[in-house]
């Protein structure tokens, strides 16, 4: 059935769209991401305008983590300090994203810069997440046990001024690599129309050691609040976020992550982070490609405005 | 002033009938003049008919009668870019804003626009994918050579979208001076205001002109958001998030396991 889109311009096929976001919503139950950095790329490469899609995914992604972020609050597993503090530079980092995505739409590079980060973030962590999980998959082969968490063992992050006391995470560390982490991640979600939940657990786990059970409750608050915000703001400055074209991405998303989180429940943490890792480096390799190959059509099109100056 | 000027067409009108007994006229209207866009919109069409109208006085002549029917869509400022390569990737690197471009353009012509008239007369009335005028906006940094090079791809993607048309052969005669012809819009068509202008020529020169107007708008609830997103955004906004929160809430009420 066709549903005509009042902001993209464009009709889409409602059950595709809807199957997509079912489909990203199950990875996103099966993993606990947000499942941004998939859904983006989707509705791209299916037509809707890359705008349009970013600005509409920060909106899926408000409804697929309300309701991650009421199971985890129900069961207190929520650093709500840590989570505070990461949100309010993650809202710093969101407005500068969404001013930035205005400038590199009318330069024509949006594109680009979206395309690069992909590559960019999705190949390092891919590539990261790949080594740990097959660490740890070894490690269990080999019957010994292992730590992620190494409360005694300090990095140099540890050793930052500006010190604070988190008791839920039972941490007390620098202020600094917190603000840094939360607005780098407001800003990528605002340009890359992403949630940045797969960056910020492994960072929240591994830079600042943070109990992994308190970690994904903390990191969707925190992406549930700069997401709400990225919302607001490509709604007031660039007019993209479509509402219908939501609505059934969220609807199709929230089912599918119920599926996805029981499905969860039945695999192994490192199996289930190795599917993730070559998930995140597969979508990295399409970008990859699609930088490096030279493209079928080398011209493209841009209406800049439909109105007369 | 424009009393006068109509007045002047007139006169010179009578006075080029009494002179050469050129006494063509041309009558054509539009199956409709607003189309609706709703949220089962997949794309329409118009349907253009008219009559070549010909008096006692009209002499036959050997050459046949040309009619060329042109939609135009509201003007567009566009940008076409080029992607080259640099540093090994492949990213924009040139390009050519156009001016008042139009958003649509379909020509639907009873021969090829080239055996209608000569090129000036083509591009003044705008007869043909090929005489759709592109004014360049200030200066380019594209070279003159490549000029047609950003000019034909902007076409070709045109056509790709189905956004410019040309077809040939595409008005049907129903009597020797009743014709019709049907005109597709596509799904992605863009709102605003068009003008359909149907022009009959014989022998390389304009007879007779007609221009109709035809509006595409949204409606109803399309018409609602769309207006709602541009004119109230931070309600809109706010709207979309509290909708967002509301389904997250619901999903979670619904699907809760303990």
């Amino acid at each position: 059935m066709q549903i005509y889109l009042p902001i993209a311009e464009l009709p889409v096929n409602m059950f595709t769209v809807f199957g997509m976001g079912g489909a990203v919503g199950f990875l996103s139950g099966l993993f606990g991401i947000g499942g941004g950095f998939l859904l983006t790329p989707l509705l791209i490469f299916s037509g809707i305008p890359p705008a349009v899609s970013v600005a509409t995914v920060t909106t899926q992604i408000v409804a697929s983590s309300a309701s991650g972020v009421l199971s985890y609050w129900r069961r207190k597993a929520i650093d709500f300090k840590l989570a505070g503090m990461l949100l309010a530079s993650g809202v710093v980092g969101s407005a500068l994203g969404v001013w930035i995505f205005d400038i590199l739409r009318s330069l024509g590079q949006l594109d680009l810069v979206i395309s690069l980060s992909y590559v960019t973030f999705l190949g390092t962590i891919g590539v990261l997440m790949l080594i740990e999980s097959a660490r740890a998959m070894s490690r269990r082969r080999a019957g010994g046990a292992h730590h992620t968490r190494m409360p005694g063992k300090h990095n140099w992050i540890h050793g930052l001024p500006l010190k604070m006391r988190f008791r839920q995470s039972r941490l007390y560390v620098s202020v600094i690599p917190i603000i840094f982490l939360g607005s780098s991640i407001g800003f990528l979600g605002a340009v890359l129309g992403i949630g940045g939940g797969f960056m910020m657990v492994p960072a929240l786990i591994y830079i600042l050691r943070v109990p992994t059970n308190i970690v994904i409750g903390t990191s969707l608050l925190q992406i549930l609040v700069t997401m709400a915000a990225a919302t607001f703001l490509h709604a007031v400055s660039t007019q993209s976020v479509d509402i219908v074209l939501a609505m059934i991405l969220m609807v199709g998303g929230v089912i599918g992550a119920q599926f996805g989180a029981r499905t969860g429940q039945k695999l192994r943490g490192d199996q289930l982070r190795l599917l993730l890792a070559l998930l995140v480096l597969a979508v990295g390799v399409r970008f990859a490609v699609g930088l490096i190959v030279q493209p079928e059509e080398l011209y493209s099109v841009s209406v800049v405005s439909g109105r007369l100056p | 002033m424009r009393r006068l000027a109509g007045g002047l067409v007139i006169a010179a009108a009578l006075l080029a009938c009494a002179s050469a007994a050129k006494a063509e006229s041309l009558i054509a209207a539009l199956s409709s003049d607003k189309v609706k866009i709703e949220s089962n919109f997949t794309g329409t069409e118009i349907v253009v008919f008219g009559e070549i109208a010909r008096d006692a006085a009209t002499v036959a002549r050997a050459e046949p009668y040309d009619l060329a029917i042109i939609v135009t869509g509201p003007p567009q400022r566009t940008t076409v870019r080029r992607k080259g390569r640099f540093l090994g990737l492949w990213v924009n690197r040139d390009a050519e804003d156009y001016r008042q471009v139009p958003g649509f353009y379909a020509a639907h012509l009873t021969r090829p626009s080239v055996d209608m008239a000569t090129r000036p007369v083509l591009e003044k009335l705008q007869i043909g994918l090929h005489n759709v005028n592109l004014p360049i906006v200030g200066k380019s940094n594209v070279p003159f050579s490549d000029r047609d090079d950003f000019r034909d791809a902007f076409l070709r993607l045109r056509i790709q979208n189905a956004l410019y048309a040309e077809r040939i052969h595409s008005i049907e005669f129903l009597s020797q001076n009743l014709f019709r012809t049907t005109i597709p819009l596509p799904s992605n068509v863009p709102v605003g205001e068009y003008k359909v202008t149907t022009y009959l020529l014989r022998g390389g020169a304009l007879l007779a002109a007609q221009e109709q107007n035809l509006t595409i708008a949204k409606t109803g609830f399309e018409q609602l958001t769309f207006s709602l997103a541009h004119r109230y955004a931070p309600i809109y906004g706010a709207a979309a998030v509290m909708l967002a929160l509301l389904t997250g809430w619901l999903a979670g009420v619904v699907f809760r396991k303990d």
